[in-house]
């Protein structure tokens, strides 16, 4: 294990070796210009701010403001209000102070579906992540015709609209003429016919599971293979020449070299299947029983909207985010930090 | 907000482009109470329930009373109906007469989203109106929405079946079930009653023939019916049907029946009245039945616990004018077309019950309408609470139902969904 | 620039183990592994592209063939049928001004997203300013509120300034929620273009807006359209925006159009329905075919130097 760390600390750039999200900036330190780390350390060398960033960020800033900070704003009023389907029309909304706040924390059913929410994103995020990175090994392995297959593949699954991918995975799934019911019977021997997939919550999620990954992998494969042919292949060369094998190789050079894509990936991918709302609200119209299948996002429609509670609605979203905001500190924390510089 | 708005106009004028459809200035007649000659009136239809031809007559007379004034009809789905209702009739682009779930209408009449239409009430047809319906429309005593049309459930079942079992049609509600669970045990392979575990529109009669309601309203308070021991007695039913007679899937829904009728898994089932000509469709339709069946297919009116024929959920529609139209005048005049006896014929005739209980004749003298006139006459509807949308909007009676035709303990599901209930209708 | 460099260039195979001369089994087993990993290569392009032939399989038989208890693998009867009843829109949901109103707003909101974004990402990676780190973290957290959530606040803004029902409304909207991801990750592309090449060709005699345009923009490219993916995808499936703030017919999108269609016939048509499907997602692929190689490449630099 030793060779494989002098290799590393022979190969990358100076003094970058404690980690953290500007590893990753390193990547092209052996290919791209060394220079930029002196550019960076003074903030003269950026330009002096005058009036024209603030003209850059006007346009960006009064779309933001307007059509997010207003509502972001009255969401956030209304979570302290009691806000229902008349005051939609107009009757005035008097304020409640935390009432709906203590009513979603009091609420066995928002910890309930919470629980759910992040268990689904926790298994759909490492799914997607292992699934993406195998698949991304694979693809460096291949021939030019195989590596062009996958590709296309996964590049077809990717394009498909998310509405439409799950009316199609219905259709296979369904419980009385669907394929799928139809290819395990032929191909297990046993009777797959009328097999309800949406029924049994673990079953539902787990149809759910393979239509999100189905549909996300494709963008952690395409995004880590891409980061893998930056990997210098000299790097990997002399790892290889002093006997380090596939899983030493790709644990001491290639993930660190990926890290901050993966970091990036995976807190996107968090921020993706915790709010996912689509996938479940379209299977749930297809069967399957909603309260034991609703997640976050579908629970604050099924709230605000369809409940025409908006007051609780808003409390639940505001919640959601100060939990997302806490599970993605780390990159926030090293973003800024980074930002810093 | 003013200079805001200012901003963002800049930004919209920015991003302007050609295309722009109608757009917010929704109609030429400027306020004032309507009555502009140049006005356009939009009707919201949800669904095809409503026949083309009725359409037809509706616009053909709004505009040939009023003339330079048009009258759009815009088609909506049932899905999500609520929440663009709640959206459009609350903003400046609203719709001017809009048509609603009955069991939904409360949620909108409490909310002040309608005009108040009681001083039409004797005109729309005054208490010829169907009553249940206009109960639905009316929220502390103002009459907002009126009767639109109701469905009907009907039995449709295999006479060759009924005939190889022996059976005659059955007289009252149990008679039911026992045809049911035994032409289920006389055709393996065959639901005896094609009873999928989402449909509980056709759950309600068992309970309410039993002498069970789905919510009561005690000093205020609405307390859940379900497991009071009638609702019991009809739930127990409900399972045995659904467990010893029905092959249908256990979390399925209610559409499509004619599928699994036409592909001869089915002996009875109970569903709308048009669900008839779904199984009647043309083999080679994109959406095929199997009319070759026709002389093979029988209809009665579901039967009650003491014969007669059974209290059934009333599916049906409430029509309204938005709080917001900018032509209030125009709109209640189209939604008086709506409710003239000419366009009720055409529903009636389309296997639609009237909105008025004196049209009831138009649906017809065949065993069909006669069954449909017969289940009529006995529908009720659910509890009449503002926040009973809420209920079925949280999917809940679904979900109870498919646990009941899993097989699960009646009683205790029938708690959680009493507290369920409960807890929605007194927040 | 490594952005540029070409990720589908295959990396050069790794040499044979400590340089030992390779024994005839150790070949062998190679070979088994190749055979091996190939299976698995066409086992996932299988499972990829499945469901996508179910759709266009389903869309090219007529509907009373698309519920048998054995399923047709190929349509046993060609037709195009559906797809005519699809583009007629079955009397009730044209398709047609659908799918113009979907295009419009996908490619404003792409185009619009992209403009704003850029300038957005100059300003707080090229310049230090007050506000900057407040700007980048509210960045984040924007891309973190539940749509859901603000689905009735939003409908007031846009029908307090007269736009609802409108392309330029509903752009605006989808612009907002797809510009934070598109400023988040090109600021990462800006990041990775080092200013020294600008000062060099400012040295070289080029003015500093010209030695943007001609140095650092074309570089930015790969960027630019792997952003532009992501915005293309977002506003061409929304569908609950679209619902409530396009509640006009002639203003539906495709997302709202399909919904519609599903609806039309009181009985499903499953093959009209996967029409239906396919020609809605017929322009996104069609789109990342034509961008997909310089996406791939634009999408990992954005992500390492993000």
């Amino acid at each position: 294990m030793t060779i494989g760390q002098d290799v590393l600390r022979a190969d990358r750039p100076t003094g970058r070796r404690d980690g953290g999200p500007d590893s990753g900036r390193s990547s092209r330190g052996p290919r791209g210009p060394r220079g930029s780390r002196g550019s960076r350390g003074g903030s003269g060398a950026r330009r002096r701010a005058g009036l024209t960033p603030a003209a850059l960020l006007v346009p960006s800033a009064v779309v933001l403001i307007v059509v997010v900070g207003y509502p972001l704003v009255t969401l956030l009023v209304m979570s302290f209000q009691e806000f229902g389907r008349a005051q939609a029309f107009g009757a005035p909304a008097p304020f409640v102070g935390f009432d709906n706040y203590v009513r979603v924390l009091t609420d066995s059913t928002f910890w309930t579906v919470l629980i759910r929410s992040l268990a689904f994103c926790a298994v759909n995020v490492a799914a997607t992540m292992t699934l993406g990175t195998l698949l991304a090994l694979l693809m460096q392995r291949l021939g030019r015709f195989l590596r062009l297959l996958v590709s296309v593949g996964l590049l077809l699954a990717w394009a498909m609209p998310a509405l439409t991918a799950v009316i199609v995975w219905g259709w296979m799934f369904d419980t009385q003429f669907g394929v799928i019911n139809h290819l395990l019977t032929v191909l297990t021997g046993t009777d797959f016919a009328n097999h309800s997939w949406l029924i049994d919550p673990l079953s539902f999620f787990l149809v759910a599971t393979v239509i999100i990954t189905w549909q996300s992998v494709p963008f952690v494969a395409f995004t880590v293979y891409a980061g893998l042919t930056q990997v210098p292949d000299e790097v990997l060369e002399a790892a290889q020449l002093d006997g380090a094998g596939p899983v030493a190789r790709f644990r001491l050079i290639v993930f660190p070299y990926l890290k901050s894509i993966f970091l990036v990936v995976t807190v996107l991918q968090v921020i993706w299947d915790l709010r996912v709302f689509t996938q479940i609200f379209a299977l749930q119209g297809i069967g399957g029983i909603r309260e034991q299948t609703s997640t976050i996002g579908v629970y604050i429609y099924q709230t605000s909207l369809a409940g025409g509670e908006y007051g609780t609605g808003g409390a639940i979203a505001v919640l959601l985010v100060i939990l997302m905001l806490a599970i993605s500190l780390y990159y926030v924390r090293a973003t800024l930090k980074e930002d810093e510089s | 907000m003013k200079k805001l708005a200012f901003a963002a106009m800049g930004v919209a004028a920015a991003l302007t482009l050609a295309g722009c459809s109608g757009g917010a200035a929704s109609s030429g007649g400027t306020g004032g109470g309507g009555g502009g000659d140049d006005a356009e009136i939009r009707v919201w239809l949800n669904g095809t329930d409503t026949p083309d031809e009725a359409r037809d007559y509706l616009k053909t007379t709004f505009e040939d009373e009023h003339p330079g004034s048009t009258l759009t009809i815009e088609e909506q789905s049932w899905t999500g109906i609520v929440d663009k209702l709640t959206t459009s009739l609350s903003g400046s682009d609203s719709p001017d007469v809009v048509e609603v779930g009955n069991t939904q209408s409360s949620a909108f009449t409490s909310a002040g989203a309608f005009l108040d239409l009681s001083d039409e009430y004797e005109e729309l047809g005054g208490d010829d109106l169907l009553p249940g319906f206009v109960e639905a429309g009316t929220y502390d005593g103002t009459f907002y929405a009126a009767p639109y049309y109701s469905g009907a459930r009907l039995v449709f079942y295999k006479k060759d079946l009924y005939a190889a079992a022996g059976l005659s049609v059955p007289t009252t509600l149990d008679e039911y079930v026992a045809n049911g669970v035994a032409l289920a045990a006389a055709n393996p392979g065959v639901s005896g009653i094609y009873f999928p575990g989402q449909d509980w529109y056709n759950a309600l009669p068992f309970i309410w023939e039993n002498g069970g309601e789905i919510a009561t309203e005690e000093d205020g308070k609405w307390v859940g019916g379900f497991s009071s021991p009638e609702s019991q007695a009809g739930l127990e039913q409900v399972q045995t049907v659904m467990t010893t007679a029905s092959l249908a899937p256990k979390d399925g829904n209610e559409t499509d029946p004619q599928v699994p009728y036409c592909a001869g898994t089915v002996a009875q089932l109970s569903a709308p009245s048009w669900v008839r000509w779904s199984i009647l469709a043309p083999a080679d339709a994109d959406a095929p039945g199997c009319p070759d069946q026709e002389a093979n297919l029988g209809v009665f009116a579901l039967p009650g616990k003491d014969g007669g024929a059974a209290q059934v959920f009333a599916g049906g529609s409430n029509v309204a004018v938005a709080a917001k139209s900018a032509n209030p005048d125009l709109a209640v005049d189209a939604l008086r077309i709506m409710l003239s006896d000419e366009y009720q014929t055409i529903l009636g005739k389309a296997g639609l019950v009237p909105a008025k209980v004196s049209l009831a004749s138009t649906i017809g003298t065949d065993e069909a309408a006669t069954a449909i006139t017969e289940a009529a006459k006995n529908a009720k509807l659910t509890p009449a609470s503002p926040r009973w949308a809420d209920v079925e909007a949280a999917g809940i009676l679904q979900d109870f139902f498919v646990k009941v035709a899993q097989g699960g303990d009646v009683a205790a599901l029938a708690e959680e969904l009493d507290a369920r209930i409960e807890e929605i209708l007194n927040s | 620039m490594t952005t540029t460099a070409a990720p589908l260039a295959p990396l050069a195979p790794p040499p044979d183990r400590g340089g030992r001369r390779p024994s005839s089994p150790a070949r062998r087993r190679r070979r088994a592994v190749d055979v091996l990993l190939g299976a698995i290569a066409v086992l996932v392009f299988v499972c990829s592209v499945f469901p996508v032939y179910w759709m266009i399989n389903t869309s090219l038989m007529p509907n009373n063939e698309t519920r048998t208890l054995v399923p047709n693998f190929v349509p046993s009867t060609f037709t195009w049928r559906n797809y005519e009843t699809v583009l007629s829109g079955a009397g009730r949901a044209d398709f047609l001004p659908a799918l113009a109103n979907s295009a419009t707003v996908t490619l404003l909101t792409v185009g619009v997203c992209l403009i704003f974004a850029f300038l957005a990402a100059l300003a707080v990676t090229r310049f230090r300013f007050r506000g900057r780190r407040a700007f980048v973290l509210t960045i984040l957290v924007v891309q973190m509120i539940p749509g859901e959530a603000m689905i009735i606040s939003t409908y007031r803004v846009l029908d307090g300034w007269q736009l609802l029902n409108t392309i330029a409304g509903l752009t605006l909207v989808y612009v907002a929620t797809v510009l934070p991801f598109t400023i988040w990750t090109l600021r990462g592309f800006v990041n990775g273009v080092p200013i020294e090449l600008e000062e060099a060709a400012m040295i070289d005699g080029c003015s500093k807006s010209g030695a943007f345009w001609r140095v650092t923009f074309p570089l930015l490219a790969p960027g630019l359209v792997a952003t532009g993916v992501f915005g293309f995808i977002q506003a061409w499936n929304e569908f609950l925006l679209a619902l409530v703030v396009m509640s006009r017919p002639e203003s539906m999108t495709l997302p709202v159009w399909l919904r519609t269609f599903q609806q039309a016939t009181t009985t499903t048509n499953w093959a009209a329905i996967m029409a239906g499907s396919t020609l809605m997602a017929i322009p996104v692929i069609v789109f990342f075919l034509i961008v997909q190689g310089r996406m791939t490449s634009g999408l990992v630099s954005g992500a390492v130097k993000g």
